[in-house]
């Protein structure tokens, strides 16, 4: 200890860093890929690249927050693209009828609190494994966002609504840039810096020696589901805003983005381990390459398979 | 001298074996014959289980010889030692619920069809005749999970004696049975001893050595004793033998007990707690500053008593009150807001996050107390390690540094980190369920002292231990627990062998009752 305390500051910043670079062998992969990017992809070193690239990957960094409490706490949640497309609906729907933008936002949120809540409770409760409960709820959410209007898209005609979360700039960067930044802060503060946050990392890592702890195991674990959901609902008023239309099928598949994202990220799946910017990353990870591939000239179909393959690298250098 | 008991079907001759500076068996004889049954007896780590280990080809001994009809076996790996016959029985450990009961006997050997196909009428008709040779009380058709625990076992025998066992090794094999179950188990021996199996019975329980056994001997401190035989012998004269001797009573703990606080109000009281299965009508109190042993075999009810109190139990119900304020059972957080801790019986599943750290691991139960002084609702790492560091000097932990990996220190260690984590509580009671379990011999001594000093700062034990010195030596008062009853309370006993002697004696009693029960 007293050793430590002795070494000089740059040292001992230096040796934390190789440290987080031993944990996290994935880092190396996304600053390779990043430069094969810089130095091939025409036009790729930009500000607006850099811009392009944070915009699009905001939905998937918003649940990805939201993600890393639910798979810290060895859960996992299939059910966040579903509900963002069903939350874009309910949001359109609302907003057609209406209602206050304000009260609007307010009842989106609630409801994805809602059902983060009853997938907490099925899986702590009932003690259904939470990869068959939000599998379900993955199901039924993509089908009641098509049932609602019969597959219709519904157009979004409230200005305020689409610049508060998609097309506005403040200060020189686009609102979903913000978004992003403001959860990541409320992600952050609850996960690293309070008392619910250890007892997450404490639930994840010993669930028994967490309940011979006196801690509430099933109320951490409901609470991470409803983080969850609340940013899948806050995500899917971004896509509804990105579109100008509630649009029943914008956020399938998206739950696989976020899971690699977290994973990536240096989260394990078996709980217990991860933080916050570590998911950020790996989200922005998963964009850069999207977007690098994309300007490279290579189709889409043909992205998905080395984006595939690049997360399964990532994934395999990770595990410890 | 020896009884005279056939001839040999293994012997062990002459086992050595150190561990380090360890020396755990020092030239020990150990011999079974055809159809006897040979227990082996000892305390916790006596070193029994490591002779077992050694006969079953897990360890290799250091020196001496073991010989199976007289041909040398030594150093040969488990699988030989297997296909030699020699065999242990475990319990349910090694069966598969999911299957029936012929597949498991026949596992790994399962007779093919055409195709490669199991053959399962084939399968169950084998299954069935070994049953029938040995005469229990199976199907072949049984899931293994629907049998009771004796069955299990059973059928566990069947699997090894069809591949060829000839000896069996038995560890506690009642320990999870009910009193009906014995009476099955029992009469499973019989029947193997009958068909000129040689089994070594290891057993805590008196009573039923005294009634099984051929042979009986005694591990202490790495060297065995007898074998002596049962009828020219005593629970008494067994129990003395076991104790540790050499040891004054009281010497091997300082001998200092202070005395409790009698002008404070009572740490716990405990009237007429039960649970559906466990435990029938318990009461008893701990004082402020006492130390409250509880003595009782593995399965009496003990680690049960220990959870029902720190809310661990759903089904458990009765009166309960911690420093005079009464306390609803059902939920551990209600129990560590009114001053219970709780040390568990198994430090690296129920005691540590192993992959967290130190310091996290001591801050778990008083997180909400480490809160910034800045007033903002954040916890603070620097009051984390701040208590962490006060808690290293105190119980004199040996770590590398805070940050360090709970899973990287040796047992001892860790379980000083439990301690430390509830100690930062600043509890009224202190459960101790087998704290100095698995920890080596400077560590039990820390352990017991820093017990002994807890108690002194007002703090009420309930200590419980499977090792009777400890208990005779630091507990003010014991209490007896047999088959989820307290029968009785001893004050001041410092005698392990008069208390062990007791204890056996009230499970015999409370035996020969339930027996005359069952059959009126």
């Amino acid at each position: 200890m007293l050793q430590a305390a002795e070494q000089p500051e740059r040292t001992r910043f230096a040796a934390s860093l190789w440290r987080t670079l031993m944990q996290r062998p994935t880092y190396l992969i996304f600053a390779a890929v990043t430069a094969f990017f810089v130095i091939f992809a025409p036009n790729f070193a930009t500000l607006g690249t850099a811009e392009a690239i944070l915009r699009i990957t905001a939905l998937v960094s918003i649940m990805a927050v939201g993600m890393t409490f639910v798979i810290i706490c060895a859960e996992i949640d299939l059910s966040v693209g579903s509900v963002a497309s069903w939350s874009g609906m309910v949001a359109a729907l609302l907003l057609q009828a209406n209602l206050p933008t304000a009260l609007a936002i307010f009842l989106v949120l609630l409801q994805g609190a809602v059902i983060g809540f009853v997938n907490g409770v099925l899986v702590t409760k009932l003690r259904i494994p939470s990869f068959l409960v939000t599998l379900g709820m993955l199901s039924i959410f993509s089908g009641l966002a098509l049932t609602i209007t019969d597959t219709e898209p519904v157009p979004i005609v409230d200005d305020r609504f689409s610049n508060m979360f998609w097309n506005a700039n403040l200060v020189g960067l686009p609102v979903p840039i913000w978004w992003t930044l403001l959860l990541v802060v409320i992600g952050f503060y609850l996960l690293q810096m309070t008392v619910f946050g250890r007892r997450v990392y404490a639930v994840g890592g010993n669930l028994v020696a967490a309940r011979f702890s006196g801690i509430k195991s099933d109320r951490i674990k409901i609470t991470a589901f409803i983080f969850s959901s609340v940013t899948a609902a806050l995500a899917g008023m971004l896509l509804a805003a990105r579109s100008t239309a509630g649009n029943p099928s914008l956020g399938s598949g998206l739950e696989l983005d976020v899971i690699a994202a977290v994973i990536i990220g240096g989260t394990s799946l078996f709980g217990g381990v991860g933080d916050i910017p570590g998911s950020v990353i790996g989200a922005i990870f998963i964009g850069i390459l999207g977007f690098g591939l994309l300007v490279m000239g290579l189709s889409t179909s043909i992205q998905e398979v080395i984006k595939g393959a690049i997360i399964i690298l990532a994934v395999a250098l990770n595990r410890r | 001298m020896q009884p005279a008991a056939g001839a040999a079907l293994v012997s062990m001759r002459g086992i050595s074996k150190s561990f380090g500076e360890n020396r755990v068996l020092r030239d020990v004889d150990f011999d079974v014959a055809r159809g006897e049954v040979h227990a082996l007896l000892g305390e916790n780590g006596a070193g029994k289980s490591t002779l077992m280990k050694i006969l079953m080809g897990v360890y290799r001994a250091d020196s001496g010889s073991i010989t199976l009809e007289g041909a040398d076996i030594a150093g040969e790996s488990v699988q030989d030692h297997l296909a030699h016959g020699i065999a242990m029985i475990f319990q349910e450990l090694s069966l598969m619920p999911n299957l029936s009961v012929a597949e498991n006997i026949m596992i790994g050997r399962e007779p093919r069809g055409i195709g490669w196909r199991i053959d399962d009428r084939r399968l169950r008709r084998d299954a069935q005749q070994v049953i029938d040779h040995y005469g229990f009380p199976l199907r072949a058709a049984q899931r293994v999970r629907e049998l009771g625990f004796a069955q299990r076992q059973m059928v566990e025998v069947l699997k090894a004696v069809s591949q060829g066992a000839r000896v069996l090794v038995m560890d506690e094999p009642t320990s999870s049975l009910s009193l009906r179950e014995e009476e099955r188990l029992f009469a499973m021996v019989d029947e193997l001893k009958a068909r000129g199996i040689g089994l070594i019975y290891i057993s805590h329980r008196m009573t039923e050595i005294f009634r099984l056994a051929n042979r009986l001997s005694i591990v202490k401190d790495g060297r065995l004793i007898g074998p002596l035989d049962p009828a020219a012998t005593s629970i008494r004269e067994v129990s003395g033998l076991m104790s540790k001797s050499g040891v004054g009573p009281g010497a091997a703990t300082g001998g200092q007990r202070s005395a409790p606080a009698a002008d404070r109000p009572a740490a716990l009281t405990v009237e007429l707690l039960s649970t559906r299965s466990k435990l029938r009508d318990v009461s008893f109190s701990v004082g402020a500053g006492e130390i409250v042993g509880l003595a009782g075999l593995v399965g009496s009810g003990r680690s049960t008593l220990a959870k029902a109190l720190f809310g661990l139990v759903s089904d458990a119900h009765g009166m309960v009150g911690v420093a005079g304020k009464p306390l609803r059972l059902g939920d551990p957080a209600r129990a560590v807001a009114a001053g219970i801790a709780f040390v568990p019986e198994d430090r690296r599943l129920e005691g540590l996050v192993l992959d967290h750290s130190l310091s996290a691991n001591v801050a778990l139960p008083s997180l909400s107390l480490l809160l910034s002084r800045s007033g903002l609702p954040v916890v603070s790492d620097r009051r984390i390690r701040g208590l962490y560091e006060e808690y290293r000097e105190r119980l004199g932990i040996v770590a590398r540094r805070p940050g360090q990996r709970a899973g990287e220190l040796s047992g001892g260690n860790q379980q000083k980190i439990v301690f430390a984590k509830w100690l930062a509580t600043k509890p009224r009671l202190l459960i101790l369920d087998e704290p100095t379990n698995g920890v080596d011999v400077n560590a039990k001594a820390d352990m017991r002292a820093l017990m002994r000093d807890v108690a002194a700062s007002g703090v009420g034990v309930l200590l419980i231990s499977s090792e009777l010195d400890e208990l005779a030596g630091s507990a003010h008062r014991i209490l007896c627990l047999v088959d989820g009853r307290i029968t009785r309370e001893l004050r001041d006993a410092r005698d392990e062998a008069a208390l062990r002697a007791i204890l056996q004696s009230d499970i015999a009693d409370r035996g020969a009752d339930a027996r005359n029960r069952l059959e009126a």
